[in-house]
């Protein structure tokens, strides 16, 4: 009996020592916000700035798909995250869900610093759960000192003499999108016949395409692997601020795939307040423009574009011009046929 | 009182293996029997788990495109694992038969650059072999060539990766192996007049066979899967089967078919053990590093 009853105490204690590490976490726990944000898009200074002011403690994790972050949040217990930032169709897709906490955005401080352009659009019509945080477009990058043809649109790169040339996202629906948009379909086409004329398209593309990249596209064009690319304008925003006479942005003529990532706060969150606080702080013109300096994304508050200095203001790439944003378009869920869509890109990757 | 004695002997005992049994059970086997079984689903309109049979996803296993991968993925591992075995082996052996002084030395060179992440040892070949990288430079500069070599994303590329990044697990069994070797039969070799390419032969190879396919196994069967050296080394234009996997679960929500290629992975893994066990190579020694 000696040995059971030692090894029932032994259960016992650890069990009560869990409990006080349990208890002890929950404690420091008041004072935090889990925020799940994706990669380059938060300076460390607008963190550290947040947490001397609230001494609120912020606990940073990111992702760069949106949906690996949708599994991350799915698969994780309540208030592991807070605070995610999902693109407009997600933030659809995670209300659908019934992921999300209602935030009421327009009862937010400083909610009027928004441009009203990027409020209430379908994916969330009257800003319950969602505040925009930036937006931006996906445009082609060309290295002038190594092509010499003008390029306008994306179609253009399917040509035979861009071989083995080109960086893409590593985005199907970017990709796919973009080559359905240069033959005239939508970004969004679920028309069996318009996608297998995509498919043919895409084997064109594929000898051009030397890598895909989503993390960092911008370094192999400043290290000269590549002589175009197709990546977020931000991107282009800060290669062309290290090489201003060696790159130029092209929005494709057919129409660029556009997104807005928002704020939205996590069902059942546990740090709820310390959460809308956070997104007030961000809200605030002069860490809104902090941001835009260091990650030159479109930026939709609008007391913020007044801090910005030239080099944000002048550049198309950062500052896009609102043309684009008319001819562009959204991603939106295409039901059954992402099967078809999964097709055309395991051939274009294998 | 027999339960009596039963109960004072098991108790303890139960105590002891329930929770590593409890462990196992909950962390592998529920979630492979899942696995097993969303591999005979197919998912509905909006992306989730649709729980009625299919065959679906394993004829889809079929299609040329998958077999196109599975062909790369396997030519990438036969010629990694390949590739270990020649450069692991004179290693090994040196380790094996050099002063212990040195032996210390050359398992700290070994194992030193596996203390740093492998995603940033990988991104430094891309400085190395870039088209603008150091070893075109300086072969221009020597002006062996004229214009830069194509090194970066490519099959090459991403095999050396693999090779790169697996070498340890080849070096460890092949080492253990050749030190285990009782000298006397090599000196037996010798005064019976055989050569030293003889007594390699006919001697130190099959002697050593164990240990080289214990290293094969460790290298063979996660290069299949190392879907994150084939995206940096390859541009993700050389998809492995581990590419293949990763994308159902995430991008495409095709979680029944992403199983249904991890079940295949588990099997094709299971065939090789088999294989390996089958010529003599005993489990013990593939976890005894």
């Amino acid at each position: 009996m000696k040995i059971v009853t030692k090894i029932f105490l032994f259960f016992v204690i650890a069990a009560l020592g869990f409990f006080a590490i349990a208890c002890g976490s929950k404690k420091v726990n008041n004072g935090e916000v889990n925020v799940f944000i994706w990669t380059e898009y938060i300076p460390e200074s607008v963190i550290e700035a947040f947490q001397d002011e609230t001494g609120i403690k912020v606990n940073l994790a990111t992702y760069s798909s949106n949906e690996d972050m949708l599994s991350k949040v799915k698969a994780s217990q309540t208030s592991v995250y807070d605070i995610a930032v999902p693109s407009d169709y997600m933030v659809k897709r995670m209300i659908a869900e019934g992921l999300l906490s209602e935030l009421d955005g327009a009862s937010l401080q400083n909610f009027s610093n928004l441009d009203a352009s990027y409020l209430n659009r379908d994916f969330d019509p009257k800003n319950l759960y969602s505040v925009p945080f930036m937006a931006g477009v996906a445009a082609v990058v060309v290295n002038k000192t190594m092509v010499s043809e003008e390029i306008t649109t994306f179609f253009q790169l399917l040509e035979p003499k861009y071989k083995n040339s080109i960086v893409v996202l590593d985005d199907y629906r970017a990709v796919i999108g973009a080559v359905a948009k240069s033959l005239g379909y939508s970004f969004n086409t679920t028309s069996p016949a318009d996608l297998k004329r995509v498919d043919s398209a895409m084997a064109l593309l594929k000898p051009n395409v030397k890598l895909r990249d989503s993390d960092s596209p911008k370094t192999a064009m400043l290290n000269g692997e590549t002589s175009i690319g197709y990546m977020w304008a931000a991107e282009i925003a800060i290669a062309m601020q290290e090489k201003p006479d060696t790159f130029e942005v092209v929005f494709p003529k057919e129409g660029a795939y556009l997104f807005i990532d928002n704020f939205v706060i996590l069902k059942n969150a546990k740090n709820f307040e310390n959460a809308k606080r956070f997104i007030e702080f961000i809200l605030r013109p002069e860490i809104s423009a902090q941001i835009s300096e260091q990650y030159p994304y479109v930026n939709p508050n609008k007391e913020a574009l007044k801090l910005l200095p030239a080099s944000y203001l002048d550049n198309p790439a950062s500052n896009v011009p609102p043309e684009v944003f008319k001819n562009g378009e959204f991603i939106k869920d295409v039901g059954q046929s992402i099967e078809i869509y999964d097709d055309i890109w395991t051939k274009f990757t294998r | 009182m027999g339960g009596a004695v039963f109960k004072k002997k098991n108790i303890p005992l139960f105590a002891m293996i329930s929770p590593v049994t409890a462990w196992l059970i909950v962390l592998i086997a529920i979630p492979l029997v899942y696995i097993l079984a969303i591999s005979f689903c197919s998912t509905n309109a909006d992306h989730n788990i649709a729980f009625h049979f299919t065959l679906k996803n394993y004829i889809r296993l079929f299609d040329p495109t998958i077999l196109g991968i599975y062909s790369n993925s396997l030519i990438v591992s036969i010629l990694s694992t390949a590739f270990c075995i020649l450069l692991a082996y004179p290693f090994a052996y040196v380790l094996a038969k050099t002063t212990p002084f040195k032996k210390t030395l050359m398992m700290i060179f070994l194992m030193l650059p596996f203390w740093t992440n492998s995603l940033i040892r990988l991104y430094s070949w891309r400085t190395l072999l870039g088209k603008n990288g150091y070893i075109n430079e300086f072969l221009v500069y020597i002006g062996l060539i004229d214009a830069p070599l194509e090194m970066m994303f490519t099959r090459g590329a991403v095999i050396l990766g693999m090779v790169y990044t697996l070498l340890p697990f080849m070096v460890l069994p092949i080492h253990t192996a050749i030190d285990k070797l009782d000298t006397s039969l090599i000196e037996a070799s010798k005064d019976l007049g055989a050569n030293f390419w003889q007594t390699f032969k006919n001697v130190i190879l099959p002697l050593t066979a164990p240990g080289i396919f214990a290293g094969s196994i460790m290298v063979f069967i996660p290069s299949l899967g190392f879907f994150f050296v084939s995206d940096l080394m390859g541009g993700g234009n050389n998809q492995i089967i581990g590419n293949l996997i990763s994308r159902q679960f995430k991008e495409s929500y095709n979680w029944p078919f992403g199983a249904t290629l991890s079940i295949m992975l588990i099997v094709l893994t299971i065939v090789c053990v088999r294989l390996y066990t089958k010529s003599g190579g005993k489990l013990d020694e593939l976890g005894n590093i």
